[in-house]
């Protein structure tokens, strides 16, 4: 029975429609996402996805596409972040606390400006994969594909800068340029993923993928390929089962990436203990 | 010395309002294996910083391969391993294959992968510096001798003109250090890499190297033979009386092929 109905999923087109966008997104934040780690900024995806508040507040305000807005706010962020840190008027995380208190509150006045929250505000805040229409999906694979390309064409420089970005730039590895190609990767891949799981849980998918591939003591290709097969896996299993329970999918989403990352942090530790 | 990889004028180098560098003038000939020592902060690693181009000097003048540092572009014919490459991050996914690959990368394979040539030639340098066998070993996992041997491995994978290593042996066991040295002067004799390394190993450096560099704000180069005296140079660095004791047995063992 619980068969049946899962076929009966598949043939819906917003279930589809929902396993596609999902996919790309957790593909996307699997392999971004592993770099945010290594480079420790964790710290900047919550901060993105925070100010991208005040991107879609924007967006429905000037009755633009609140996705279009949030990309535009996002990208600034980012590159404020790291102009602030090469500066040295902060730290990394310093700057990421001021740049999430400028685009949070941003957001917060022109609600107050609108007369306040909505339906729509609410689907960007926590996600609504189950209505992704058309549009929708257009976008989230147009900025998919275009952050999976940045991504595997430069796989060996990020790698190379993130293990060591003055030897990096002692052999000529142009650092400046790929780093300001890091930060609109981060931005794109937030802002695609918003629809999936929200801004405010957009961090777990960003991070939890990478996190857990980890634990597995990898060569970097192996963990790039553990984190998506993590990233992707958890994201298809935790709609299905929003489906099947009929909870919130961004909420079980990131239930089963949690699940999954102890899962795989209590195995590692048990076959540590048995000297495996 | 025949031709010049790296020519030194009246350079200074401050550091926090420091002098650190004054006047040092000095030429590095091509195929020289250099053994930099002087005492801690008396400004070795400031100096190769100051070479690379990593901090500013404050006057003077400094040419590598015959070009002005300011205008040197050609970092594939020059590696640098630096003081701190062992201290990364122990939890980093990466493996020795991984790593060493890595020191193919230049300006003109950006955005492209490594083709069968670059692979072939990192698989040569793993076996050139012994650690084939680790290859698919994550670098965290690794003995300090064998990830220094990694590091040194990445920076000669680039088939570099002038090789500059900073404290490799920090930390590593003497028997380790002992066949570090023999690679470095494998490679030096082999292939005729100019080799500058850091090292408070005197042993080492009057043993197995062409020339001494002393630094302790002024900077002192001088060739070694089997008749140089070394009290002669370490005594004017340190600025007192220095005795250096030198066992006939300790050489023997340093001048074997390896």
């Amino acid at each position: 029975m619980m068969f049946n109905y899962i076929l009966q999923l598949l043939g819906y087109r917003f279930f589809q429609y929902a396993l596609l966008g999902g996919s790309i997104a957790s593909l996307s934040c699997a392999l971004v996402g592993l770099f945010v780690i290594l480079r420790k900024e964790s710290m900047i995806g919550d901060g993105v996805a925070h100010v991208s508040f005040g991107g879609v507040a924007i967006g429905l305000y000037l009755n633009v596409q609140p996705i279009i807005t949030t990309l535009v706010v996002s990208v600034l962020a980012v590159f404020g972040i790291s102009y602030m840190r090469r500066k040295g008027l902060a730290d990394s995380d310093s700057a990421t606390a001021v740049i999430l208190a400028v685009g949070f509150s941003t957001g917060l006045i022109i609600i107050s400006l609108a007369g306040g929250f909505n339906v729509e505000l609410f689907s960007f805040l926590f996600g609504s994969i189950l209505t992704i229409g058309t549009g929708d999906l257009v976008l989230i694979s147009v900025l998919g594909v275009s952050s999976l390309g940045l991504i595997t064409v430069f796989n060996k420089e990020l790698l190379s800068i993130t293990f060591d970005e003055q030897a990096s730039r002692l052999m000529g590895v142009p650092v400046g340029a790929l780093s300001a190609v890091f930060n609109l990767l981060v931005a794109v891949t937030i802002v695609l993923s918003i629809k999936v799981v929200g801004m405010i849980l957009v961090t777990a998918l960003l991070v939890l993928p990478g996190l857990t591939a980890l634990q597995l003591d990898l060569g970097f290709r192996r963990t790039s390929f553990m984190s998506v097969v993590f990233g992707v896996g958890n994201v298809v299993i935790g709609i299905f089962a929003s489906a099947v329970f009929d909870v919130a999918t961004s909420g079980v989403i990131v239930f089963t990436l949690v699940a999954c990352f102890l899962l795989v942090s209590a195995l590692k530790k048990g076959l540590v203990a048995h000297g495996k | 010395m025949t031709d010049a990889v790296i020519e030194v004028n009246g350079l200074n180098v401050s550091r926090n309002g420091r002098r650190v560098i004054e006047d040092a003038t000095f030429t590095i000939g091509r195929g020289t294996y250099m053994g930099i020592m002087g005492p801690n902060g008396g400004g070795k690693t400031t100096l190769l910083q100051a070479i690379l181009g990593i901090i500013p000097h404050e006057s003077g003048s400094i040419q590598i391969l015959g070009k002005p540092m300011e205008e040197f572009d050609q970092w594939n014919k020059l590696s640098w391993v630096s003081q701190h490459s062992i201290t990364f991050d122990e939890k980093f996914p990466i493996n020795v294959r991984e790593l060493v690959s890595l020191g193919r990368l230049n300006r003109s394979n950006l955005a492209k992968p490594l083709k069968k040539a670059d692979w072939e030639k990192v698989n040569e340098v793993l076996k050139f510096m012994g650690i084939s066998k680790l290859a698919d070993r994550r670098i965290g996992h690794l003995s300090g001798g064998q990830k220094q041997r990694v590091f040194v491995a990445k920076a000669i994978v680039r088939d570099p003109e002038v090789l500059i290593l900073d404290e490799p042996v920090a930390g590593v066991d003497p028997e380790a250090q002992k066949r570090f040295y023999m690679k470095l002067s494998n490679l030096n004799g082999k292939q005729g890499t100019t080799i500058l390394i850091v090292s408070h190993d005197l042993t080492a450096v009057f043993c197995r190297m062409s020339h001494a560099m002393c630094v302790n704000r002024r900077v002192y180069t001088s060739p070694i033979s089997p008749d140089a005296d070394p009290n002669e140079v370490l005594q004017k660095v340190y600025g007192e009386h220095f005795h250096f004791v030198f066992h006939d047995h300790v050489c023997e063992g340093f001048f074997d092929d390896v």
